[in-house]
């Protein structure tokens, strides 16, 4: 009985010194512990595995992971006053054991591959006493131990898995549905641009522009994309790159024609083999409700 | 009058080398750096300027960097962020080169005619030599050509755990397809 006692204290003492040390390596930087509670840990994974948190705004849900050092000071102190722990052993191991399998599922996911020499001694023996602290509780089925210990690594696998497979299937927000930043006509923009390109690429870059102006030309590629260039006196242009489905509107227009485009600005660069300005725009829409 | 003779000779000249240049801004420049770990790294710019001067087989392309559209959003932003590309600083990738043994392509006769380009693609303003392959097709007016190369990322100092994790391909396959008319 002493001895399953002091069991309880050394898990319980090795769950709260461990989680301050490292557990896992990325790209030669520790990871300690404490780091997902502290918020260093994505900042760690956006420098070292250009990896952010995918929901920054529930980044205060982890401050639940302060449970761990916490309950194990508790349960050191009600274990030596001979008190009863209750579920807090089964709280304690089980947010421990989530979150290292939360360490190693991401250690896998941003290296591409898991070498388990990125796996730190401290991470293997908090998870060793983890479990250990959950099999020592009195009274209680092992089956029921069991379900403690697999029941974090179940659930944070899954929602990790989830959260990857969310990650993954990202895609660009249709230019329709976003409302235009700005609107203005095509010899103004480009004007903006010839006066001062660092104030226009500082205000225009990667907003959505809707830009009405005579057309110059018009290209059609073999893929059904097209592309729409304005034009002004100097030989300077806007292009906007055409998702397919515009092709038959397009194939319709010709050059003169005003239009009223729709697209994501990337900016101008100066072309040394036309000597003008070029501003280019991706994922272009005609805008159909025109001057919306 | 010889002076006269030396003058319209040289205008006569140039004339005829702008006649032989020929441009485009809607040239397609595709980047795949895709790996059996992450099909995400994938884009393409539509808006490439590019000329081609038919007399000496001199073949240029710029393309804006900020401009090649991902499908995934997340890549887009590294892409242009300042460990990969740095778009900011260097907004285009420039290639300036020449068509080897132009005397192979007869612009004014339709074919299909399998050529080597060299010359020195710029990125993040680092300079290297690139060489390869490309198929020039001539039909009627147009000229256009296709060629498909790989490039060295570490050659252009773009590192990361994502290159070295196998999840960016470390040698990108790039393919221009340009159409002058």
């Amino acid at each position: 009985m002493m001895t399953k006692k002091w069991l309880v204290i050394v898990c319980a003492a090795l769950l709260l010194v461990s989680y301050f040390l490292p557990w896992v390596v990325w790209d030669g930087s520790n990871v300690n512990g404490y780091e997902l509670a502290t918020g260093d840990f994505f900042k760690l994974s956006e420098a070292k595995l250009d990896l952010s948190n995918p929901f920054p705004n529930l980044a205060f849900t982890f401050y639940i992971f302060w449970l761990i050092p916490v309950l194990s000071v508790i349960i050191i102190l009600l274990t030596i006053f001979n008190r009863k722990t209750g579920l807090l052993p089964f709280i304690t191991g089980f947010s421990s054991i989530s979150l290292i399998t939360l360490y190693i599922l991401f250690t896998d996911f941003g290296l591409g591959n898991l070498s388990f020499s990125l796996v730190r001694i401290a991470a293997w023996l908090h998870l060793f006493a983890a479990i250990l602290l959950i099999l020592l509780i009195p009274a209680t089925s092992l089956l029921k131990k069991l379900v403690w210990i697999l029941l974090g690594p179940v659930i944070v696998f899954a929602s990790f898995k989830m959260i990857e497979k969310y990650i993954m299937a990202e895609s660009h927000q249709h230019t329709s549905d976003v409302k235009a930043d700005y609107m203005l006509g095509s010899a103004q923009l480009i004007q903006e641009f010839i006066n001062n390109d660092t104030a226009a690429n500082r205000k225009y870059l990667d907003k959505v522009l809707l830009i009405n102006g005579p057309v110059s030309a018009i290209d059609i590629a073999a893929d059904s994309t097209s592309t729409i260039r304005f034009a002004d006196s100097t030989g300077s242009y806007a292009i906007f790159s055409l998702e397919k489905s515009e092709l038959k509107e397009v194939a319709s227009m010709k050059a003169g024609d005003m239009v009223s485009l729709k697209g994501v600005c990337s900016g101008s660069i100066f072309s040394d083999i036309l000597g003008t300005t070029s501003i280019s725009f991706k994922r272009g829409i005609l805008n159909r409700n025109n001057l919306k | 009058m010889k002076k006269t003779i030396l003058i319209l000779s040289l205008i006569s000249i140039t004339v005829s080398a702008i006649a032989q240049k020929v441009t485009t801004t809607s040239g397609v420049v595709t980047f795949d750096a895709t790996t059996p770990k992450d099909a995400l790294p994938k884009a393409e710019n539509k808006t490439v300027i590019a000329s081609l001067e038919k007399t000496t087989g001199a073949l240029a392309f710029e393309a804006a960097v900020n401009n090649f559209a991902f499908s995934n959003p997340k890549i887009q932003e590294h892409f242009n962020g300042d460990k990969w590309m740095n778009s900011a600083a260097f907004p285009k990738f420039t290639f300036v080169g020449k068509i080897d043994k132009l005397g192979k392509v007869k612009f004014n006769k339709n074919g299909v005619y399998d050529v080597t380009v060299s010359g020195n693609l710029i990125v993040k303003g680092i300079s290297k030599p690139v060489s390869a392959k490309a198929k020039v097709t001539v039909k009627e007016n147009t000229v256009s050509a296709v060629s498909t190369f790989s490039i060295k990322l570490s050659d252009y100092e773009i590192t990361g755990t994502p290159i070295e994790s196998g999840k960016v391909a470390t040698e990108p396959m790039v393919t221009v397809a340009v159409s002058f008319n």
